[in-house]
């Protein structure tokens, strides 16, 4: 006796519903656009501010990565601890990881501490040691150049036949101890070998602020100067590495210490300066991994939350779309129309207006956010030079970068809660008897 | 053959303690082809046995029989193939969707129903035609009168093939010029047609029409006559 239920949402029926789902949109097309308005103009924010929170979180980890870390660090145990002076890796280590991972860029790094001393003042600093060509391939450290250019080998030598080398030190510092390149500078530390060790340098450049605390104390020297002043012949404190793919990261910093251990096989180590560690980026900046982390669930709440809001518009007017027609929907009923045949209708409805909405939000958003990944906000007038937030120094123009699958998932998420929101209209729709209805 | 059989029909609304006995104990055949009028004053009970026969309302008590089916046993469900299938519908007004043309209103109970989209075409327009609506199939209920959307509700009705089409005062809101025009169409097509007609009315001149009139007062059938003249035309 149901021959309607044996095709039951046929095509004849389904194109039917749409189209007078599409018509009824239209009845009152100031109320439909709107909630089309409310609804894109919502996903149009969602997204903006998504590729505005994946900028900055990408600005972020080219910091806490390109700037000085790089992605991945080898040290020994007691130089992570301790910044042990001793605890050193050897030099054909290094060699034999660019051996066995041509892809990778590495640079290796001493370190120490020391008291810099102008004519006029003093203070302490840190030394960091590098090799400049290598150096160049993993980070920007020698790119950032505020004043002067950077040089680390020998400029010149004294009456007395002392050689001269070059340095670069950190923009605060150069401001704290009133340094320009050319500037003389002394540093005295405490040499490998117990003895105190000091030499006269050349300060060749400024670089701009990166780190806080390079910044303020940082004195950039070559490992050859370093070797001089510290009597300390062999090895190094830190491999800084690289990635061109950074999918690749796990993966590799399992690599390496499956080589570590091998090499550590070969050439056992001393016992005090402790096994060898090879950490990656988010393990040495544990800060900024949870600020990603903290970023990103705040991104989806704030799409949450507008969505949620614009949606309200929907509920609104599929309440009033639904109410108003009461006595059509009763008639429908009492002539055959199932009701479930009615809730298609009706969600078919707010399926177009939020479709619609959803093409519209993702074009406009996808339109703002290329626009800040072209020109981004400029907020240098408003930040202090070298404005920091947690250690890291924020570039003052913030860029956008927008996701293509953000804009989908955005787009995605705003017509399933607008559906969501219209659930409750259709359900209204289909609750009353014919009869009831009709009165 | 008889069509529709009432036994012993009761309805009694509540409201809050007050009981309201809408219809008492009410037995009734219909016979197929009849062309009945169902009159009374207004809460005499007209309504509510309408919808009662159409399985829009149920009864407190008795059973209705409709072409072989218990339509009273009958779950929501089956009740709703039941009226696209076997039963036409006109009320009062507004009875189209607003935003279909005349055609597609008289198409849409047949898309419910399944019929494939050629038949579907044919027959709204030979039923639009039917009642002389064939110039105007195109338009909007809002860009017709209220006597022509009565008639493409009729149309509609006829169009789904039913046996019996139930009609709650359709010229209610009609001059009378219009009423009786429709009536006119409603008599004439139950005859081509060969389709019953029950139908509800205050109106004298609309009963005039009538083959049979069925009296009701206070929920129980008063008078039942069937007027001969009239058949015999
Ligand atoms: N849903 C309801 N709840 C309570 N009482 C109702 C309900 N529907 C109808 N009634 C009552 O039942 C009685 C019959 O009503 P019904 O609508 O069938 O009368 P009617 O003959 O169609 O009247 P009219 O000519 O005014 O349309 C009336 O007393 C009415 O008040
Ligand atoms: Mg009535």
């Amino acid at each position: 006796m149901s021959p309607s239920s044996v095709q039951d949402l046929s095509g004849s029926r389904l194109r039917i519903f749409l189209f007078m789902a599409w018509r009824n949109l239209w009845r009152y097309p100031v109320r439909s656009l709107l909630t089309v308005c409310a609804l894109s103009g919502g996903l149009a924010m969602v997204i903006f501010n998504a590729s505005l929170m994946t900028g900055m979180t990408r600005q972020m980890v080219v910091y806490a990565t390109e700037v000085s870390t790089g992605h991945i660090q080898v040290h020994r145990q007691a130089f992570a601890d301790d910044q042990d002076l001793y605890a050193t890796l050897p030099w054909p280590w290094l060699e034999a990881i660019e051996a066995d991972f041509p892809q990778l860029h590495v640079a290796p790094r001493l370190y120490a501490a020391g008291l810099a001393s102008t004519t006029e003042t003093s203070t302490g600093v840190m030394i960091r040691a590098v090799d400049a060509e290598r150096e160049r391939a993993v980070t920007r450290m020698l790119g950032q150049v505020r004043q002067g250019e950077v040089a680390l080998g020998v400029i010149d030598e004294t009456e007395q036949g002392i050689a001269r080398y070059g340095v670069a030190v950190g923009a605060q510092l150069a401001r704290n101890m009133r340094l320009a390149p050319g500037d003389e500078l002394v540093l005295v530390t405490q040499a490998a070998d117990g003895s105190i060790g000091n030499a006269l340098f050349v300060v060749t450049a400024v670089l701009n602020p990166m780190e806080l605390n390079f910044d303020r104390m940082g004195v950039v020297m070559s490992l050859e100067a370093y070797r001089q002043l510290m009597f300390l012949e062999e090895g190094f404190h830190e491999l800084a590495i690289l990635l061109d793919d950074l999918d690749q990261l796990e993966a590799i910093q399992m690599a390496l210490q499956d080589k570590l251990a091998l090499l550590e096989q070969q050439t056992p180590l001393d016992e005090w300066g402790g096994p060898v560690q090879v950490r990656n980026w988010k393990e040495l900046n544990p800060a900024v991994s949870e600020m990603l982390a903290v970023s990103n669930s705040m991104t989806l709440i704030i799409g949450l939350i507008i969505v949620a809001l614009a949606s309200l518009g929907m509920l609104n007017t599929m309440l009033m779309a639904v109410h108003e027609r009461t006595r059509e929907f009763g008639i429908l009923m009492a002539i055959g129309m199932k009701k479930h045949w009615l809730l298609v209708m009706v969600l078919l409805e707010a399926l177009c207006l939020s479709l619609l909405s959803a093409v519209i939000g993702a074009l406009l958003g996808s339109w703002l956010g290329l626009r800040m990944e072209d020109t981004g906000i400029d907020f240098s007038d408003m930040m202090p030079d070298g404005y920091d937030w947690g250690g890291i120094i924020f570039e003052p123009v913030m860029k956008g970068w927008l996701e293509p699958s953000h804009v989908l998932y955005a787009s995605l998420m705003m017509i399933v809660v607008a559906l969501l929101a219209s659930l409750i209209p259709s359900w209204r729709s289909i609750r009353l008897k014919p009869v009831e209805a009709m009165r | 053959m008889t069509l529709v059989r009432l036994e012993h029909i009761s309805k009694t609304f509540r409201q809050g303690d007050i009981e309201v006995h809408a219809l008492t104990d009410i037995n009734l055949q219909v016979e197929e082809g009849e062309f009945a009028a169902l009159v009374g004053p207004s809460g005499s009970g007209k309504t509510t046995l309408l919808n009662i026969i159409g399985g829009l309302d149920s009864p407190t008590d008795g059973r209705v029989h409709l072409n072989g089916t218990d339509v009273t046993a009958l779950n929501e469900s089956q009740l709703s193939d039941f009226r696209l299938f076997q039963l036409g519908f006109v009320f009062q007004a507004y009875n189209l969707v607003p935003v279909l043309s005349a055609l597609e209103n008289v198409e849409l109970i047949m898309v419910l129903q399944g019929r494939p989209e050629s038949e579907r075409r044919e027959r709204a327009r030979h039923y639009l035609d039917l009642v002389g609506l064939g110039k105007v199939m195109e338009r909007r209920p809002s860009a017709l009168s209220g006597g022509q959307q009565q008639r493409v509700a009729v149309a509609r009705a006829l169009a789904s093939g039913p046996r019996l089409v139930l009609a709650d005062e359709p010229t209610a809101n009609l001059d009378s010029d219009n009423a009786t025009a429709l009536l006119d169409i409603m008599h004439k097509l139950s005859h081509e047609e060969k389709t019953t007609f029950l139908f509800s009315t205050h109106d004298p001149r609309v009963m005039e029409r009538a083959e049979r009139i069925i009296q009701l007062r206070d929920g129980k059938i008063e008078h039942d006559k069937v007027i001969a003249d009239v058949q015999a035309q």
